[in-house]
């Protein structure tokens, strides 16, 4: 996961803001917002959560820059920063999220999208939010984000094996729940 | 294995290892529906434009807070005074003049003063002295009803507008806080 080949490189800018140029931090935080929020979103269950998630995730990024060992792999140690936000929330909030929550992630919504498909949708979202955040993380990053399992692996530390035991059980809760929803 | 588990054949269809035609046609329908499954995954993206500036704001908030931070608590308390509900003995010196607390957080000063209309911006009329840590000042003043502009000088020379209160144009290119009693 190395940074952006257009213009500046994640290292140069991580390189410059360290010696003061603060202002160029907005460039990595345009550059990955997005791509990340859908990540939290998923994983959340909700844009809004999702939104504050990115946004202290940067921030500690921000606080933190000086420990990031490879500047040029900005993004795969921002993304663990992210994840452990992610995962820190739904501990705090696990008595407190709500079923329901899963309908505020927007796409959903979208007014392309067919009343059938857009039911489908929020049912499998209902249904992720019932995995253990470990589950859901995998069934995001490699159906949502398009991951290989070498590449979640990488990004996880793990390995394979691992990640397909997690996913397979994934598999298998998520059909319960849809025949249950069903 | 539960009637709610997919035979691990269909699991490798999910992963991407098998096509629908490598199944048995006893799996096929198994087959069908865990693709079903996969074609409600949602892969819209999410935008977050406002996250940017929310970011930039944030940092640029951290950094003031480190050389300012209170003039809001004077202006909290001419609110205070002007709502005639004090929660500390009325401060007022009389019906028409509103007692003020200025406090400035500036590390490493060695001199704080506030100048504005009510001084004639003269830097050494109204000197602000330490309270508490070592990096708070505080000066209190009684001003009359209306509307103040105002500067914080640090050391005599760095004329530091007030972040927390709203601000105009001086006309040479500096900002001034507004204090509106």
């Amino acid at each position: 996961m190395q940074g952006e080949t257009g213009g500046r490189s994640d290292g140069e800018i991580v390189r410059a803001v360290l010696a003061g140029d603060r202002e160029r931090y907005a460039v990595l935080v345009e550059r990955y917002r997005d791509r990340y929020a859908r990540y939290a979103a998923r994983m959340l269950g909700s844009a809004d959560a999702a939104e504050d998630a990115v946004q202290d995730a940067f921030l500690r990024a921000y606080d933190q820059l000086a420990q990031c060992q490879d500047p040029n792999k900005f993004l795969g140690w921002f993304f663990l920063i992210l994840r452990n936000r992610c995962f820190a929330e739904q501990r705090k909030y696990r008595s407190q999220v709500s079923l329901d929550a899963a309908a505020a992630v927007p796409t959903s919504d979208r007014s392309d999208v067919g009343t059938e498909t857009a039911e489908r949708r929020r049912a499998l979202q209902k249904a992720l939010m019932e995995l253990t955040a470990e589950q859901r993380e995998v069934f995001v990053l490699k159906h949502v984000e398009g991951l290989s399992y070498i590449e979640i692996a990488e990004r996880l530390n793990t390995s394979v094996p691992s990640l397909k035991m997690r996913m397979h059980r994934a598999y298998d809760r998520l059909r319960e729940q849809l025949r249950d929803h069903a | 294995m539960t009637q709610h588990e997919f035979d691990p054949r269909v699991k490798q269809l999910l992963d991407g290892e098998l096509t629908l035609a490598d199944l048995p046609a006893e799996l096929r329908a198994e087959g069908e529906e865990a693709l079903r499954l996969l074609a409600a995954v949602d892969r819209a993206s999410v935008s977050v434009p406002a996250v940017t500036w929310r970011v930039m704001a944030a940092l640029e908030r951290r950094r003031r807070r480190l050389w300012w931070l209170a003039p809001a608590v004077a202006i909290a308390a001419a609110v205070v005074l002007l709502l005639g509900r004090p929660s500390t003995p009325p401060t007022t010196l009389s019906a028409t003049v509103v007692t003020v607390r200025f406090v400035l957080v500036a590390p490493g000063a060695h001199q704080v003063s506030v100048a504005g209309t009510f001084n004639r911006w003269d830097p050494s009329a109204t000197p602000l002295v330490r309270s508490g840590t070592a990096d708070t000042w505080v000066a209190t003043i009684a001003l009359p009803p209306g509307e103040h502009q105002y500067a914080f000088v640090v050391d005599g020379a760095r004329w530091v507008p007030d972040p927390a209160a709203p601000a105009v144009d001086d006309g040479f290119g500096r900002r001034n806080s507004v204090l509106t009693l």
